[in-house]
């Protein structure tokens, strides 16, 4: 029987792939684990195509990177894409393959093309942009009213991020003396349990919302960041659903997150995002500031308007007075004049009565009579008026104005 | 007294002496009366401008 030695039968494949597989080939695959050797080593590869579920592997092949490629190629990728070369990443790869007698088959890299990473992470992101809009939720949380005062403010971030301090720094540093309340709520903001974790951060914010005004969820832009993490479609509905305003400042330059899309505010850094909140409370102030001057200034005019007024009124009273008391003097006067006049009627009057009376006096006096040749006879004391009541022999006493004379009636 | 009441009382004497139902002994002492209530009535004039005048002058 003929017979090979695993070497010579190793060597005949080597000699078939690199003869009917010649020269480097496009691939796209999906990096299913990743591992460099050190600093400046080369970078193992094992990449897979999954069916339409994700859930089984339907190819997979180890790849190599070796230390001199890697270098170049990764700056390359990092710069293009913003994101780290990383598990989970479609890529396409310009690839050898070889056989090698220990170590089986194997791609060797020579390049990488990383439109074609950008284009499936676009395009995951319009998936999950056009799930969102789907289930209404994409303006939800910029519906919500930014309070006029945000003072309160839960952070999202990790202790260690860098923009956390420095949001810390500006707000508590703000040169207008205005004070805010923030607490941390820890949360990775990078890698893998990011979407976990910051899922888990919200859950704990929204159980006390009504202590909090805002939600601001913040890190430090590095060189390279990974942001693939915040086009998490559960995030975007937990941010989107959140019952408090959400301020994304995750700092990046490129296109939005999912995340930015669906807060309220998105700003590009933590410190933006604090500019962000001490302005809108300087708004505040100053609005308040201007309605006081306002109120002052409307009152100050009323009252300089009332005074007027009062004033001339106050003009008006002495003058209307003085109308008044001219009127009620000449009344007085008049009054005088009208009981002089009639106590000086009332005089004459009775004077005239008198002269009446005393004329009348005069006239009925007898001795007036007598003097123009008149006579009264008297027989026993009483004036005869009836020639009957005499009878012969009567004595009569004739009185005249000079005397009296006796007679005897015959 | 008040000043209505005052020129009331004055205007009831010039019509008793006005309609001559004044008798003579009391004349003298209606006209003092009528002299009297005029003087307060002026005298309440005089008064009251002088009150409005201080009341309305400037507090400083």
């Amino acid at each position: 029987m003929e017979s090979v030695t695993l070497l010579e039968l190793s060597k005949l494949i080597a000699g078939c792939i690199s003869g009917s597989l010649p020269g480097t080939y496009w691939v796209q695959a999906e990096i299913s684990s990743m591992n460099i050797a050190g600093a400046g080593g080369h970078c193992y590869l094992e990449l897979v195509q999954k069916d339409p579920s994700g859930r089984r592997f339907l190819a997979k092949v180890k790849a190599n990177v070796w230390a001199s490629i890697w270098a170049r190629l990764k700056v390359r990728f990092e710069q293009s894409t913003g994101q780290y070369l990383q598990v989970g990443m479609k890529v396409l790869l310009q690839v050898e393959v070889q056989y090698h007698e220990v170590y089986g088959l194997s791609l060797v890299v020579y390049d990488i093309d990383p439109t074609y990473t950008m284009g499936d992470m676009a395009r995951r992101r319009r998936e999950i942009l056009a799930q969102l809009e789907a289930d209404g939720v994409i303006g939800l949380n910029r519906e919500l009213p930014m309070p006029m005062v945000p003072q309160r403010i839960a952070i999202v971030s990790s202790a260690t991020a860098a923009g956390y301090g420095d949001f810390c720094n500006q707000l508590d540093g703000n040169p207008y003396g205005f004070r805010f309340t923030m607490q941390l709520f820890p949360a990775l903001m990078q890698g893998d349990g990011t979407e976990a974790s910051v899922i888990q951060a919200l859950n704990a914010i929204a159980r006390q919302c009504d202590r909090w005004d805002v939600v601001v969820i913040i890190r430090g832009g590095g060189s390279v960041s990974e942001l693939s993490c915040f086009d998490s479609y559960m995030m975007a509905m937990n941010i989107a659903n959140f019952p408090l305003p959400v301020i994304t400042g995750i700092g990046h330059e490129r296109d939005d997150t999912v995340c930015d899309v669906v807060a309220h505010t998105k700003v590009k850094t933590p410190t933006a995002a604090a500019e962000l909140l001490l302005a809108k409370v300087l708004d505040s102030a100053q609005a308040m500031e201007n309605l006081a001057r306002r109120m002052a200034q409307a009152l100050d005019n009323r009252m300089n308007v009332e005074k007027l007024r009062l004033q001339s009124l106050a003009q008006t009273i002495p003058s209307l007075f003085l109308l008044l008391k001219e009127k009620q003097e000449k009344k007085l006067d008049q009054i005088w004049g009208r009981m002089t006049w009639a106590v000086e009627r009332m005089f004459t009057e009775q004077r005239h009565r008198l002269d009446m009376i005393g004329q009348k006096v005069e006239s009925a006096n007898p001795e007036r009579i007598l003097a123009r040749g008149y006579s009264i006879t008297v027989k026993d004391g009483h004036a005869v008026t009836s020639a009957s009541a005499l009878r012969k022999g009567d004595v009569i006493t004739t009185r005249l104005a000079d005397g009296t004379i006796e007679s005897i009636i015959n | 007294m008040k000043y209505e009441e005052a020129v009331k009382r004055l205007e009831e004497i010039v019509s008793l002496i006005e309609e001559s139902k004044l008798d003579i002994d009391h004349t003298t002492e209606c006209l003092k009366e009528a002299q009297e209530l005029i003087k307060f009535c002026r005298d309440k004039l005089y008064r009251t401008d002088q009150e409005i005048q201080s009341i309305l002058a400037p507090q400083e």
